[in-house]
């Protein structure tokens, strides 16, 4: 079902944020070398949480558009953060890639279309895209 | 997509809040209904004559106390509530979509504006300072103090549960008198919740209470000789022959903001797309409940293709709209508020049709999200052909109706925006400077709109109105709203 309010799809943002986040946890412990780079990555998905929550939050009002201002359809984002149990780490980073390539993609759309809403909401989805999209090179680096 | 949880659990009695205590009314206690569920929620008083006197006396008795507060302790009290309220901000919300039904955006969106009222009361230290003159005449020097008056009256509507009463009681309690607030009987627990933050943010007793019920309470407020001014937001009839005359006949100073009928001029050279968006929120946001939902669509100009493609995109638009219950993340339209209120807006349906305006798409027929009974639900209609001087065209409905009306200039635009009594938040919708300064110039209209949907006006400025729209002279909010609550005391000193 396509997301259309603001609400629904900053719930969207906050599931992806903790599926990925499961996702690192999860090659943490599976490959202890890497283990601080995976940690600090989970950590902060939290805190890109709390930076969208909070631009939302903050600008959130009856005059704009927050319950039209979407087209989002869920599907075209979704993440493959199944456990990778038994493989190389180059398969795991295959799969990370995947996911933030997922997730830049999801932030560049809804910034898109959240330029309806007050600036401070499309700011921080394009902050946590391109900050996401740095991820890649670290993720590159560990393959 | 799931359901968010509901803050009212089972059937909750709302009490007074008088003079710093949780009192319980004598008066008769009716059912507060949640118009999605069709549920029973909490059951409200109507409460007493007795009961608002002893509202006015408790804060009159604060008052000498409050007005010596100095304006920034009486800040830091407000600076504390800011605080509570964004700490209980999802609940708040909750509270109001429960109560009222709007969706969870429209109630987290009346939660910001409410707080940024308090926001900019804080500032009342600067924001009540007077002015001096030196030597106005040989060794004489004049000044204006800004003074508080006493006890005011806040009598909340059904519409905006949290917000509206939040456009007066902060700068009332900043510049440093009490208030009574009554919350619309329809939806008492936003006022309740608030009320309660009040206290945790250490209003001393008396300087805020609420007196929930009906005309009683009412009657009480215009009739007691300690009120010193009265702020309404309601319906015109009440507004205007209650309100605005009583208040005149007892000498207190009124804020009556009423109904409307806000007109769309959508001109050929807008942005289609973003047009049409605007529109979806402002013609069936709130469900239409808004006094600045819009109304009457008028579309400028003799090109038949960009009519012709305007309409059918706002139709397909508005066809894909998702009604439901406003706790339901998915859900853009929620229910009226009440049965009646439904059957008011069906009247009004019948009454199109029955005028010879075309039924572009029938909110009768709704298609509901999830499983809750149809009554209080209408789903978003559409009208064309509609007359300006029909009663679809011209009266205030409160529901998601949409009336498209063709005219082939501006100016015609303009006349038939003008021709209606109410003037509360008309707009245009452009590409062109010279035609958004044209309408802006000779439109009859409080608040004015380019490219906007919904004209609400920051908490920084005053909430206008005009025509039938708005009785008084200063306005809620901002500025205005310091000038209203407080008098000019003129002092002019010599010494010799």
């Amino acid at each position: 079902m396509e997301l259309n309010t603001a609400s629904s799809v900053i719930s969207f943002a906050r599931e992806l944020e903790e599926e990925s986040a499961r996702f690192y946890e999860s090659l943490s412990s599976q490959y202890p070398g890497d283990e601080e780079t995976f940690l600090d990555f989970a950590k902060e998905n939290r805190k890109f949480i709390k930076q969208f929550e909070n631009a939302y939050y903050s600008v959130i009002s009856d005059a704009i558009e927050g319950c039209f201002a979407f087209a989002i359809n869920p599907d075209t984002y979704k993440l493959n953060n199944k456990p990778v149990a038994g493989a190389d780490i180059s398969e795991a980073i295959r799969r990370a890639l995947e996911i933030e390539d997922s997730l830049v993609r999801f932030y560049n759309d809804a910034a898109e279309q959240s330029k309806s809403l007050l600036a401070d909401v499309p700011r921080a989805f394009t902050l946590i895209a391109k900050k996401r999209s740095g991820r890649k090179q670290t993720l590159e680096s560990i393959r | 997509m799931a359901v968010l949880e509901e803050p009212i659990k089972g059937i909750k009695n709302v009490k007074n809040y008088i003079n710093g205590e949780w009192v319980e009314s004598k008066g008769e206690i009716v059912d507060v209904v949640n118009p999605a569920t069709y549920q029973t929620i909490g059951r409200v008083p109507i409460s007493t004559k007795e009961e608002i006197n002893a509202a006015v006396e408790a804060a009159k008795a604060a008052f000498p106390d409050w007005r010596r507060t100095t304006p920034l302790a009486r800040s830091r009290i407000l600076f504390r509530l800011k605080n509570l309220l964004e700490e209980n901000f999802e609940e708040v919300s909750r509270i109001q979509t429960q109560e009222h039904g709007k969706c969870i955006d429209e109630s987290r969106g009346e939660s910001r504006r409410g707080i940024e009222n308090v926001e900019v009361a804080c500032g009342i230290p600067t924001l009540m300072q007077g002015y001096y003159s030196e030597d106005i005449a040989h060794g004489i020097d004049e000044w204006v103090i800004p003074t508080p008056l006493g006890v005011f009256g806040i009598i909340g509507p059904f519409n905006f549960p949290w917000m509206i009463p939040l456009w007066s009681a902060p700068y009332a309690l900043a510049t440093g008198n009490c208030v009574v607030i009554k919350p619309s009987s329809e939806v008492p627990f936003s006022q309740m919740k608030l009320a309660e933050l009040a206290e945790e943010a250490g209003f001393p007793p008396g300087v805020w209470n609420v007196v929930n019920g009906g005309r009683t309470v009412v009657n009480g407020m215009l009739d007691h000789p300690d009120i010193v001014g009265i702020t309404f937001v309601g319906s015109t009839p009440t507004g205007r022959d209650v309100i605005y005359k009583r208040c005149g006949e007892t000498g207190k100073r009124v804020i009556a903001q009423c109904g409307a009928k806000n007109f769309m001029t959508v001109m050929p050279d807008c942005d289609v797309e973003r047009t049409v968006t605007a529109m979806m929120t402002s013609f069936f946001g709130n469900t239409g409940q808004r006094c600045l939902s819009a109304a009457n669509a008028v579309i400028v100009g003799d090109d038949d293709a960009f009519y012709r493609d305007f309409v059918d995109k706002i139709v397909a638009r508005t066809s894909n709209i998702k009604v439901g219950y406003g706790l339901d993340e998915s859900v853009q339209v929620g229910p009226l508020r009440d049965k009646a209120k439904k059957e008011k807006v069906l009247r009004y349906i019948e009454t199109g049709i029955k005028e010879g305006a075309k039924l572009l798409l029938d909110g009768r027929k709704v298609k509901i999200n999830g499983d809750y009974p149809d009554t209080c639900f209408l789903g978003p209609t559409i009208f064309e052909d509609v007359r300006p001087d029909s009663r679809v065209g011209s009266e205030e409905i409160f529901g998601p109706v949409m009336s498209i009306m063709r005219v082939k200039t501006l100016e015609e635009a303009i006349e038939i925006s003008n021709a209606n009594s109410f003037g509360n938040g008309h707009s245009i919708f452009t590409s062109s400077g010279k035609s958004a300064r044209e309408y802006q110039y000779n439109i009859l209209s409080g608040n004015v709109g380019i490219n906007i949907g919904i004209v609400a006006p920051m908490a920084f400025f005053p909430f206008s109105g005009m025509k039938e729209s708005f009785y008084g002279v200063l306005h809620t909010q901002g500025r205005e709203a310091v000038r209203f609550f407080t008098e000019s005391k003129v002092i002019i000193q010599r010494w010799f």
